[in-house]
């Protein structure tokens, strides 16, 4: 019997915002525990929420790039129930009327272009961090408040591929909005993924398995790729897929048992009374989306028309850090095309090479643009270029001083390169038979022997020239 | 010299005529406090109020306040100071904030003497169920009747002359009620009126400050003094502050006030109606035009079960954080954190607590919401929608706080569904479903024992209601109450 | 509606963290039944169906939202001033089985 699956995924995005959700606590991650906390955050008794402006502004970001409906009217509410990492003994949600509602996103597969559709993104607030020593845990109340929306797919994803590409786009999506760093391994950006298998064509649901806890993308698509596996086997051998919560375990490579599914908790939703509705103009609206920076769609729609290939422009969009880089130095001048190998080649390389991010390139966007006009300029050659940027990356030195500085100087003279290439010519009479007798190398000889006689300065374009016009010209 | 039967307005011309001292008064307040017989404190703050006193010196004549001594109902979060809510579960929380309004007390340098006792967790109307046991009547030595609730201590410490001023909250009609009980000036505002960041909540939907006075206008000031925007609590209002005191005295010439029939007809006791009667020739005399008006009985039959559902739904969230981990006693639990929790709360939370709890959180569940909760919440649009009709015509209503002058302890009402408790005992909750000012004064006195009616007008209309209520106290004369005043 | 039984009070009220007097629970069953009755009643009046429900007292919408500046948190000290067991300045809990 064929099987297909039928996922659905719920992502929790830790918003970049200056302070909490419903408090003014400094919202950053990495401090000492405890000490980003106000008395919301403690739930001390007469403390009461108030919500930020920048959480519903980065929110309708998101709500704007997944082409969601608007609610104009915001609403919170209360999810009730007890938990050790829940302060308040209820969560500041929005159950009856999330800020976004029936969106989709388009994600490319290797079978082509998908949109899954999604069903609502809401605003709520993190719950505080649980430390778990061997004997007991500890609480972090640093955490307590910070910012979240949570986004919920519908049941339309079939597979580990889909599921992995649906949470990269959204990923995507959250940080090139500047509303989420993303990081899957801190817990910026989590994902819950819901999956059930059914006889192909049917169309009533299995019984649903909880996956928590996927902390990277390559984990989604293990986890769902071997736990559709998992219930495939349990089916095809009469067995029941019983309801449960499974977490991945990364060194088995298997989906594990976190606990089997009770009752359903009744968590007793009902408007927040503290919340008076807030009502968003149009203008508020309006602004909200128009402050939102260009997104890695819309970049790569003006790379390819500036002249990239769709796959180098991916390339660059693949790191939001390297497009910041790469759209800084565009900005400076460079021409696209050169800035893309110089970028992906030597920049690359040298990044790798020495375990850096770009971030922590140290070669200031004017100075890149700077090394690569003189090398485009034939003032130095491609080899003297490189000997400037290995130079550059240690201090940020301007290239044209750090030119002087090495003596590096390339020589374009027609006049000097023609009498080099001739007197190469002349000690080598042989590469001149040869060349003659269709041995192509002979050239490449014959342009070598004119750079070591010009210690490297010469063009090696024009000598190249050079050379061939007087051995055609034999 | 005793100064503390005074109202704010004369005990500010002594302080300011120097004929008097802070800490005079101050003084004068912790040794009676100490004294009190009526069990109103949970904490007395001696040391705290004569330092802070000691360093009021110059008199500042515009400023009301200054030097006044008040207290507070325990329910208001105070910094440094233990505030217990009346419950063992917060038995030995001390704040790290002050409440908007203790702030703005602080600011004006009113001397804060002491948290008063209430309801535990200000769920409850007989001043029974705090943790320290029962609060007194001032004006029943012998203990037999209650001064109400929840906020029965700040009730206790006025009408027993401790103080001229006291913080309260009225959910259903904590202040009110008490206040009839202790032959006092109760006020609850405009919801969103005053700020209630700091206040305990029971139920933020129905949860208002207000306090208790000796007379109308000491009442206008202290609204002066406490209304207006706070951008912590974000349900308080924008609308402009207004001076309550201007226009006070100019009389209710052509106003309108209603009296709801079915409300009215509920009342037996002969003395209530008696009086509530002479006041209402006295309102007519003053020119007001008081119209006797049918309501919907089936409505105000409807208010005490929408209010119990309303409010216990809120409660057991709003109590959710009370469990031990945080803040509360840790009785133990050494092996999960439900068994802190479940040890904590068991412990903690009276028997009449819990079971409210049960009653709000089952009619939270999802399957009862609809018949329950979401119902309630009907019924509530309901009430409200004919109560603002009423105001379409009417400038206020005027009504009876109680049934019965006097709430004994034991042996009170036997059958709590006839409409003499149903509906005359737990109008005042139409006030505080709709938001509305309500204000409670003396309209009598019983054998020495006082009682109030209530007038109530449209929100954001305080102003108006406190004139009214202006116009009311001068036709009673009975201004100023306080037990040694009375049964002198 | 669920029916109301002992047992589901029992549940009801453990699930709020506490346990009760068995004897609260027969007052408790006692005060439902009246409540209920109430409540049913209230469904009876003309139009409630058609009511929206209420939760603000009147129409109070804002358009004010809170500006992103954080504030000055509170010292640790006060954080952690009210909790009982404290270790490393953080909130001691017997270890929380996931």
């Amino acid at each position: 019997m064929n099987f297909e699956a039928v996922i659905g995924i719920e992502i929790h995005v830790e918003m970049k915002t200056k302070s909490k959700m419903f408090s003014a606590s400094p919202n950053r991650f990495g401090a000492l525990p405890n000490t980003l906390v106000t008395p919301l955050d403690m739930a001390f008794p007469g403390t009461m929420p108030r919500l930020n402006k920048q959480a519903v502004i980065k929110a309708l970001r998101v709500v704007n790039a997944l082409h969601m409906e608007i609610d104009h009217d915001l609403y919170f509410d209360r999810k009730n129930y007890f938990y050790a990492d829940l302060p308040k003994g209820y969560q500041i949600t929005q159950d009856k009327r999330p800020i976004g509602k029936n969106g989709y996103v388009e994600i490319e597969t290797s079978h082509g272009v998908k949109r899954i559709s999604i069903e609502r993104l809401h605003m709520e607030e993190d719950t505080c961090k649980q430390l778990h020593l061997a004997s007991y845990s500890l609480l972090d109340y640093n955490r307590a408040g910070t910012p979240l929306v949570e986004i919920v797919s519908r049941p339309e994803i079939r597979n580990g591929e889909e599921a992995m590409k649906y949470v990269a786009k959204i990923r995507e999506i959250v940080i090139y909005s500047l509303v989420s760093d993303g990081k899957m391994e801190e817990g910026s950006l989590r994902c819950d993924v819901n999956i059930s298998l059914r006889p192909a064509g049917s169309d009533v649901f299995g019984t649903k398995v909880e996956i928590k806890n996927l902390n990277s993308l390559s984990n989604v698509q293990k986890a769902i790729d071997f736990e559709m596996h998992r219930q495939e086997k349990l089916l095809l051998s009469g067995q029941k897929v019983e309801q449960e919560t499974r977490r991945f375990d990364e060194t088995k490579k298997e989906t594990v048992l976190m606990r089997k599914k009770t009752d359903a908790v009744d968590y007793k939703y009902f408007t927040e009374p503290n919340l008076v509705p807030v009502h968003l103009s149009d203008e508020f609206i309006n602004d909200a989306i128009a402050s939102c920076p260009e997104l890695a769609d819309e970049k790569l729609a003006r790379y390819t028309k500036m002249g990239l290939g769709k796959e180098e422009a991916l390339q660059i969009l693949d790191s939001y850090d390297m497009t910041m880089y790469f759209d800084k130095t565009l900005d400076k001048g460079a021409s696209i095309k050169g800035l893309w190998n110089f970028l992906t080649g030597d920049v690359a390389s040298y990044l790798k090479k020495n375990n850096l991010t770009i971030k922590e390139f140290n070669v200031s966007p004017d100075h890149l643009v700077s090394l690569m006009k003189i090398i485009e300029k034939g003032d130095v050659s491609y080899p003297q270029g490189r000997k400037i940027f290995e130079e550059m990356v240690k201090n940020d030195e301007d290239p044209l001083i750090l030119q002087e500085k090495l003596g590096l100087k390339q020589n374009s003279n027609q006049d000097e390169i023609l009498t080099l290439c001739q007197t190469a010519m002349k000690n080598n009479p042989q590469s001149i038979i040869d060349y003659k007798n269709g041995k192509d190398r002979a050239l490449g000889f014959l342009v070598g022997q004119v750079m070591k006689a010009s210690k490297g300065k010469a063009n090696p374009q024009m000598v190249s020239k050079t050379i061939k016009e007087l051995l055609d010209k034999e | 010299m005793s100064y503390l039967d005074k109202n704010i307005v004369e005990l500010h011309n002594l302080l300011v005529e120097k004929k008097v001292t802070p800490l005079m008064l101050a003084t004068e307040a912790i040794e009676k406090a100490k004294k009190d017989p009526n069990n109103a404190f949970e904490t007395i703050l001696e040391k705290e109020a004569l330092e802070f006193a000691k360093t009021l010196v110059e008199p500042e004549k515009d400023n009301l306040f200054w030097g006044i001594p008040y207290v507070a109902k325990d329910n208001f979060s105070t910094k440094d100071i233990l505030t217990t809510a009346s419950s063992n579960i917060l038995k030995d929380y001390v704040p790290v904030f002050d409440a908007t309004v203790i702030k703005k007390l602080k600011e004006a340098k009113a001397v804060l003497i002491g948290k008063t006792t209430l309801d535990e967790l200000a769920m409850g109307g007989t001043g029974t169920t705090g943790h320290l046991g029962t609060t007194y009547n001032p004006y029943d030595p012998e203990h037999k009747y209650m001064v109400g609730g929840s906020s029965c201590g700040s009730a206790a410490a006025v009408a027993g002359g401790i103080v001229p001023f006291a913080l309260g909250s009225d959910t259903g009609d904590s202040i009110r009620k008490p206040a009839s009980y202790a032959g006092l000036v109760g006020y609850k505002p405009t919801w969103g009126k005053i700020s209630r960041y700091g206040l305990f909540p029971f139920a933020p939907s129905l949860d208002h400050v207000g306090f208790f006075t000796r007379s109308v206008l000491d009442a206008a000031y202290s609204l002066n003094l406490l209304q207006g925007k706070d951008y912590n609590d974000s349900t308080s209002s924008f609308l402009p502050n207004e001076d309550n005191t201007e226009d006070i005295d100019k009389g209710i010439e052509g106003m309108k006030i209603a009296v709801l029939k079915p409300i009215i007809n509920s009342v037996h006791e002969k003395v209530i109606l008696d009086a509530f009667d002479k006041t209402v020739e006295g309102l007519r005399k003053a020119g007001a035009i008081v119209d006797y008006i049918d309501f919907d009985e089936d409505l105000l039959n409807a208010i005490y079960p929408t209010y119990m559902v309303i409010s216990c739904a809120e409660a057991t969230s709003n109590n959710a954080n009370l469990d031990g981990i945080k803040f509360g006693p840790r009785i133990g639990g050494e092996n999960t954190y439900q068994e802190v929790m479940m040890k904590a709360r068991t412990a903690g939370f009276s028997e009449l607590i819990k079971r409210r709890f049960v009653i709000g959180s089952y009619s939270l569940f999802k399957d009862n919401q609809k018949y329950l909760f979401l119902r309630a919440q009907k019924a509530r649009h309901m009430i409200v929608r004919k109560i603002n009709e009423v105001f379409e015509t009417y400038d206020a209503i005027y009504l009876p706080c109680v049934a019965k002058v006097r709430n004994p302890f034991e042996g009170g009402y036997s059958d709590k569904l006839s409409s003499t408790y149903l509906v005359a005992e737990n109008h005042l909750a139409i006030g505080n479903f709709g938001g509305l000012p309500s204000i409670s004064l003396p309209i009598g006195l019983d054998n020495k024992f006082p009682f109030d009616s209530n007038l109530t007008a449209k929100a954001h209309e305080d102003k108006k209601l406190l004139r009214i209520a202006y116009a009311l106290e001068k036709i009673t004369s009975l201004k100023d109450l306080s037990v040694e005043k009375v049964v002198k | 509606m669920q029916e109301i039984t002992l047992e589901l009070l029992k549940k009801c009220a453990n699930n709020l963290m506490f346990d009760m007097k068995e004897t609260e629970y027969e007052t408790l069953l006692h005060e439902f039944d009246v409540l209920t009755k109430q409540m049913d009643l209230i469904g009876k009046i003309q139009g409630i169906d058609d009511e929206e429900e209420m939760t603000f007292p009147f129409p109070c919408e804002v358009t004010y939202l809170r500006e992103d500046e954080p504030e000055e948190p509170l010292p640790r000290e006060d954080v952690l001033r009210n909790a009982k067991d404290v270790v490393d300045g953080q909130i001691r809990l017997p270890k929380v089985v996931l």
